[in-house]
């Protein structure tokens, strides 16, 4: 029998080559957004644990202390240590070159007797003047580059060239090559080596390190020189084994990696409404097909098992299609997020082409054949039921469809009220899968009512239509009254769209409101000078003397240097702001909250207590009064939590402190902002001048007044969603060949209405109004109904995922105005997908038509 | 000379198919309907009836030779304007009744009407009228799959004639139905004949919807065999008085 159903199946498909085509696509097209995102994401994570990898070696444990280092005495415990067999200290730091386009390099500073034995450096012997490089490099300014970076810029051993130090710009000199493999092959080989002594001097980092890596004898297992090194170290310098340090710098990510993966789910989402609308459709146009094969005793589970076979095989090539798209858009979505990534998080990682993962193939493959089969599954159903008797009736037989009851209406709004108030009420550390199950739960109960709402909208709108459409228009809208099942699929298609276009509108728009309310409280420098056009660098800073050179200018009033820094804190990060108070307080005294100001000012400045955001509060359950214990290189810092403040830095929490009881502890005199207020009446713009002109060929400095300061936080708030942007003009593409798909098929389904229609008089003009404006009328319902999903999601995110991900919430806010625009916009797509059905239409042959079977 | 009252008249038409013309469909026909009169075409399936009623109402174009309506060479009209003068001359009842199953009774006959552009209320006033006139009126808010197969033929038939139409096309209109709801519907078009005074063409298989006619044309293998007049001007066929 199922070789008879596969005829069937196969003659149908060739039939309707264009509806197969346009479904199978909208399933590739989820795929492929889907595969594209998760090989990003996974090449990201690649890059980031080869990047610690490579520059670990042959390392098994390494020693380190946030980003501010710790004291070279460090180095003599480890290397006292029973069981460390070799142990090299590391300065790793990132620094800008004076080379046009090239961006930054990274400069390992090592040990020039020792390295060698950790760590692989295969150097061009031919090139490289010295027998032994490492040894040569015990000269300041020596230097040792990649062949690529040397190759790139034309650089020969004895050439010179300049870097940005910290206190300035320096001179260096190569002294050799190395290849591209192993430590070579980092970031695209912008990477060089020089002397760890000379690097502590040239970047201003003192008798520190970054980082200790070191080998443990063979005979002592790793595990127990990890735990003697424990015992022996302070807490705030932490053993982990190199592996460890790659999955800290994967957790720093996490929020934008969930991010994107949340987002990434939408268009599966809309590719199932896709299918479901297909094959809704395909029964419906296959009515009197089914009805035959029911007569001559196909039973009921063969139909069903005749259009899940169909929705499988479309599945199959679907999600094979998109997995092909999806590796050749990796690339580009891996772009997008490293470039998030390092302007975020200032996480640098290696460009690497997308591999393709076997494990991510079969994740991708699975969820988009699953979506064709849950999405055909509800239709084939509905097939297999069809009444035989009525299936072979003529067109006026058929009865209408009929919408749900109001007992599964009551079901849907009771899914919809319990998942929004799960939602609500529940606490958010029950974690975003628990979450987000709460918020299917709502997707599930509104895509239950949908019919529903549809049926509606739609009579709502017929008057409207009948108004100023004439008879085509009400004939556009009774299409969506007689099948509000049919018509729910696309607009279900368009709804789940349009909800994340609005919902992330109005998250993005709420989150920008939030933000520049915070710039106006916090952000109240006339000038600011940063180190990086990111949101901060993890390695290149400035020197307290620039600041003093800034004070020097004639209208500065005060200077305040700013370090934004990483420390460990119970088994993850917190961002610490280090700050000198005083300036601080006066400027931003409206933004603290939690205890009496003028005490609360007193014992900050003298640095007998710090401040925390209130995301750190809220993720790490501490409130004013709590004593917060921080582990620093020199000791455990304890200091009672004085007040609140809203900051959004960073998603893992902020603690804010003086700059002198954090230079205590951590040693740590780095900066990487400095604020800059002005004697009144001095012009923002002369004075940024001013300190471009000393900073200018010395510092790689970014000088911004308030204003440009501002908005470059924006532009960096937009760079954080780009990729958000752009799912969601994939996801709308993917709603808009819903509608193509589904008018293409409405239009095949009423072939004998239009050719009716034509019969007794209608123009080709008039059928193709009425085609468009059945694609009008699907565009204002769905706007209707996307905006309802999108102010439940919308409560979602603000409420739910941004708490659980960055421990705040954001004030909800829906953009109505947007909505508004949007009914013009999505008319205008629909109607521009309208456009080849309605031609189809205009274009049938009404005798054809008419004798349709 | 074209006279006056002929509505419809073909000279010479031919209709092939395929493409080299391989399907003769029609071949050299010529036929007159005068105004007022009632023409009946028979013959067996595939004798190219429908052919003929498609080309009549422009809805096909024939392979050569000339077709007017009312003096007017279809010929030399466009798409839309033989679609406007098929909304406003023509009014066509099919076998399968053809209603729009999404709409109700009146919606369905006052479709032709609101295709012309007029107002909501005039073209429901007039659908009701035309209803009633059928005997419909109290299921005009009823659809299509909510009424008998007599009561869709009488929605159909309302559609047809509710602009007034100068001509009535019928593609086997009694097809569908059992006989005694066909012998109804004769009757209604033969009540409606005389009231309208249109001129009707039919196509059937049926001898007593082609008695219901006053000239009945036989045509085989596309060509008119025979042509018989009824004698009847104006009478319901026999047997059903």
């Amino acid at each position: 029998m199922f070789g008879a159903l596969w005829l069937i199946t196969f003659k149908q498909w060739r039939a309707h080559r264009l509806r197969v085509a346009l479904t199978t696509l909208g399933i590739a097209l989820g795929v492929a957004v889907f595969f594209a995102i998760r090989t990003g994401n996974t090449t990201l994570l690649d890059s980031l644990r080869a990047t610690v990898e490579k520059l670990a070696g042959k390392a098994t444990l390494q020693i380190t202390a946030g980003e501010s280092g710790f004291s070279e005495k460090v180095l003599d415990t480890v290397r006292a240590t029973p069981g460390v067999q070799l142990a090299e200290p590391v300065i790793e730091t990132m620094v800008q070159t004076s080379f046009p386009d090239e961006g930054t390099l990274l400069i390992l500073g090592v040990d020039t007797t020792g390295d060698q034995q950790l760590r692989d450096y295969q150097f061009d012997r031919t090139q490289t003047q010295i027998a032994d490089p490492l040894v040569f490099l015990a000269q300041p300014d020596s230097i040792l580059l990649s062949r690529a970076f040397a190759d790139r810029h034309g650089l020969k051993v004895g050439d010179k060239f300049p870097l940005f130090a910290s206190d300035g710009k320096k001179e260096f000199t190569v002294q050799g090559t190395f290849k591209p493999v192993g430590v070579g092959e980092v970031f695209g080989g912008n990477v060089a080596v020089m002397d760890v002594y000379s690097a502590q001097v040239v970047f201003h980092r003192g008798r520190k390190f970054d980082r200790i890596d070191l080998m443990n004898a063979p005979a002592v297992p790793v595990e127990v020189v990890q735990q003697r090194l424990r015992a022996q170290l302070p807490a705030g310098v932490e053993v982990d084994r190199p592996e460890v340090r790659g999955q800290a710098l994967e957790n720093a990510v996490t929020a934008m990696r969930v991010g994107i993966l949340i987002t990434s789910f939408v268009a599966l989402l809309v590719g199932v409404y896709i299918i479901f609308n297909s094959f809704t459709i395909a029964v419906n146009q296959r009515w009197k097909e089914i009805g035959i094969l029911r007569a001559v005793g196909v039973e009921q589970g063969n139909v069903s098992r005749m259009f899940l076979c169909e929705a499988l095989l479309m599945g199959v090539i679907g999600s094979l299609v998109g997995i092909a798209g999806g590796f050749l858009l990796a690339s580009a979505a891996n772009r997008v997020m490293r470039g998030m990534v390092a302007a975020v998080y200032g996480v640098v990682s290696t460009a690497a082409p997308a591999r393709l993962h076997l494990d991510q193939c079969a994740i991708a493959f699975a969820l988009g054949v699953a979506a064709s089969v849950i999405g055909a599954w509800y239709p084939a159903r509905g097939a297999a039921c069809l009444d035989p008797a009525l299936a072979l009736h003529n067109i006026e037989a058929r009865h209408r469809e009929s919408v749900l009851g109001w007992r599964r209406m009551g079901g849907g709004l009771l899914l919809m009220a319990a998942g929004s108030a799960l939602v609500v009420w529940t606490p958010s550390r029950l974690g975003l899968l628990i979450q987000f199950l709460f918020a299917s739960i709502v997707l599930l109960g509104l895509t239950i009512v949908l019919p529903k709402l549809v049926l509606w909208s739609a009579r709502a709108l017929r008057p409207i239509m009948n108004w100023a459409g004439g008879s085509e228009g009400a004939l556009a809208v009774d299409a969506m009254i007689q099948t509000p099942r049919r018509s729910s699929a696309t607009v279900g298609a368009l709804m789940v769209g349009l909800m994340f276009v609005f919902s992330t509108a109005s998250y993005i728009q709420s989150y920008r409101q939030m933000i520049d309310r915070w710039m106006n409280q916090v952000l109240n420098a006339d000038i600011f000078v940063a180190t990086s056009a990111m949101l901060r660098s993890s390695s290149y800073h400035f020197t307290e003397d620039l600041g003093r050179k800034i004070a020097a200018l004639p209208g500065v009033s005060r200077v305040e240097n700013v370090r934004f820094t990483a420390i460990p804190y119970r088994g993850d990060t917190a961002a610490v702001i280090a700050i000198e108070m005083d300036g601080f307080l006066t400027r931003s005294q409206n933004a603290i909250e939690g205890a009496d100001s003028r005490t609360v000012y007193d014992k900050l400045t003298r640095g007998e207590g710090v401040l925390v955001s209130r995301n750190f509060a809220l993720r790490w359950g501490v409130g004013v009064g709590n004593q917060l214990s921080l582990e620093s290189p020199t000791g455990t810092l304890e200091r009672p939590i004085l007040g609140f403040l809203d900051d959004y830095r960073s998603e893992k929490g902020t603690i804010f402190m003086d700059r002198a009881l954090y230079k205590k502890y951590w040693g740590d005199d780095a900066v990487d902002f400095i604020d800059v207020d002005l004697n009144p009446g001095v012009d923002q713009l002369a004075m940024k001048s001013e300190v471009q002109r000393l900073t200018a060929g010395s510092f790689h400095a970014f000088v911004y007044t308030n204003a440009e300061f501002k908005r470059w936080i924006s532009s960096l708030v937009d760079q954080f969603f780009t990729l958000n942007y752009m799912q969601l003009v994939v996801a709308v593409m993917i709603a808009i060949l819903g509608i193509v798909n589904t008018l293409l098929i409405s239009v095949s389904e009423r072939r004998r209405e239009i050719g009716i229609v034509r019969a007794i008089g209608g123009l080709r003009s008039q059928i193709r109004k009425l085609v468009l404006l059945e694609a009008v009328a699907v565009a204002v319902v769905g706007v209707i109904v996307g905006s309802v999903a999108g102010i439940l999601n919308t409560m979602f995110m603000s409420h739910t995922v941004s708490v659980v991900l960055a421990g705040y919430s954001v004030p909800f806010y829906f953009p109505w105005e947007f909505v508004l625009l949007s009914v013009p916009v999505v008319t205008a797509v629909s109607l521009a997908a309208g456009w080849w059905p309605a031609r189809n239409a205009a274009c049938m042959q009404v005798i054809e038509a008419i004798g349709y079977e | 000379m074209f006279a006056a009252a002929t509505m419809i008249q073909l000279t010479n038409v031919s209709k092939s198919y395929g493409d080299s013309g391989a399907v003769q469909a029609l071949h050299n026909l010529s036929m007159t309907v005068e105004q007022g009169e009632r023409v009946a075409v028979m013959g067996p399936s595939g004798s190219g009836k429908s052919t003929l009623l498609n080309l009549i109402c422009g809805l096909d174009e024939p392979t050569s030779g000339s077709i007017k309506l009312e003096g007017i060479e279809l010929a030399a009209l466009d798409d839309d304007r033989r679609t406007r003068l098929r909304r406003e001359k023509l009014g066509m009842i099919f076998q399968t009744f053809n209603l729009l199953p999404t709409l109700t009774a009146l919606e369905n006959a006052a479709l032709p009407l609101r295709l012309q552009g007029l107002r909501r209320r005039e073209t429901d006033q007039r659908a009701m009228a035309m209803l009633e006139r059928v005997g419909l009126k109290v299921r005009a808010h009823h659809r299509p799959d909510e009424l008998s197969g007599g009561e869709r033929q009488r929605v159909a038939i309302a559609r047809a004639l509710v602009f007034h139409p100068p001509i009535l096309l019928g593609d086997e209109p009694t097809g569908n139905l059992d006989s005694a709801t066909g012998e109804e519907i004769l009757r209604l078009l033969d009540d409606l004949h005389r009231e309208y005074n249109n001129t009707v063409l039919l196509v059937t298989h049926n001898d007593l919807a082609a008695a219901f006619c006053d000239r009945i044309l036989t045509l085989r293998d596309g060509q008119f065999v025979k042509e018989v007049r009824t004698g009847r001007t104006g009478t319901a066929p026999a047997g059903e008085r």
